[in-house]
């Protein structure tokens, strides 16, 4: 059932341990392509963030969570698609840039296959209430892998007020209120950078 | 068919350097520029291939692909997408190359901290704008709840609840529940 279990049995399961981004047990480029093709054709609807998650941190055990959560925030300031984006990052981090090339082409290259072919059949199937359906079913479940995945992440936040206080902050200012995400980003991350940094030395 | 390549160019690259915040934030630009400025398609192909785009996997911006494959076929579909993609990417490694060197610097353990609770909230934010799009009903709160626990609680194939959930909304379909 779990084809990807033999992937994570080579590397060390602690939850926290420095993964396989460095050192010995480097990741080949065969196993990145494949591991974000699988995300590739998985990813509807803004859901890619957490199917990486599932794929790279949880399955796979490539990166640590905050390893990952500092990927999610940088690809989405940055310029271009948050899922090349992220895939840059992680392909980067596991395998430098020709990493960063391999995932995002995994991730990129099956997917628009995908969009030609229901460009080409669109005209046939969009009347179809059916076709309406099924992708909103689709998308139920892209949207069940993001509450999951975000859940996950914020059961293991340090339980500290600032912390928690920053991080529905974001949530309210970018999902609630649909302010622009980069300037609520550029103004509670340095902030709550400059946080950790103290409690950190203190 | 030069030309087209050329104007495929400069419609996408200058717009993938400018995507901050992803696709949303230029889709409305590609609109203006391949319906209003190159005259390329009418309002309404555009949004059929918008809709396309968004119902596929993988992410917005791969309407830049159906744009090109419209125009030029196989290679416009190269052109428009590499357009798309090379900028922001090559900005994207150009920035965090330096991130990726400093492992086990100070500053990086304290950014990373300092960005997990910015990253929580901005996946759930994401969360929040699928569910207002999707406009669900009893049966797609019931899929998502349940594909929720099954994702948080269960290793299982994603595959295998995507299946499960398509075979769901068949039989409800059919049923005309």
């Amino acid at each position: 059932m779990e084809d990807l279990s033999q992937l994570s049995d080579a590397v060390p399961a602690a939850p926290s341990a420095p993964l396989a981004s460095s050192g010995s047990n480097r990741v080949s480029l065969l196993d990145l392509f494949v591991c974000f093709i699988k995300v590739g054709v998985t990813s509807f609807g803004g859901s890619t963030q957490a199917w990486i998650f599932r794929a790279v941190v949880e399955e796979r055990r490539w990166l640590t969570e905050t390893d990952f959560l500092a990927g999610v925030t940088i690809a989405q300031i940055l310029p271009g698609a948050n899922p090349v984006n992220l895939s840059l990052y992680v392909g980067q981090r596991l395998r430098g840039a020709l990493g960063g090339l391999v995932a995002t082409l995994g991730m990129v290259a099956p997917a628009i296959c995908i969009v030609l072919l229901a460009g080409a059949l669109y005209a046939r199937f969009s009347a179809y209430p059916l076709t309406h359906s099924l992708l909103i079913g689709i998308a139920t479940v892209g949207l069940g892998a993001t509450l999951a995945a975000g859940a996950k992440v914020a059961r293991k936040l340090e339980r500290r007020g600032a912390i928690v206080l920053i991080g529905l902050a974001t949530f309210v200012g970018v999902g609630v209120m649909h302010w622009s995400m980069v300037p609520v980003v550029l103004v509670l991350a340095p902030l709550s950078v400059f946080l950790a940094a103290r409690s950190t030395n203190g | 068919m030069d030309n087209l390549f050329l104007r495929l160019i400069l419609v996408f690259a200058p717009l993938s350097a400018l995507s901050i915040g992803g696709g949303q934030a230029i889709i409305a630009d590609i609109q203006h520029q391949t319906v209003d400025v190159y005259h390329w398609f009418s309002n309404q192909e555009f949004a059929d291939m918008f809709a396309i785009s968004r119902a596929t996997p993988g992410p917005n911006t791969l309407i830049a692909s159906l744009i090109g494959w419209h125009l030029g076929g196989l290679a416009g579909m190269l052109v428009a997408t590499l357009a798309m993609y090379i900028p922001s990417s090559l900005m994207f490694v150009a920035a965090t190359s330096l991130w990726h060197r400093n492992e086990k610097s100070r500053w990086r353990v304290a950014i990373e901290r300092g960005l997990a609770p910015i990253a929580v909230g901005l996946i759930f934010a994401g969360a929040l704008t699928i569910l207002q799009a999707l406009h669900m009903g009893l049966l797609g709160w019931t899929t998502t709840i349940a594909a929720m626990a099954v994702l948080y609680y269960t290793k299982v194939n994603p595959y295998l609840v995507i299946a499960a959930v398509l075979v769901v909304y068949l039989a409800f379909f059919f049923l005309g529940l």
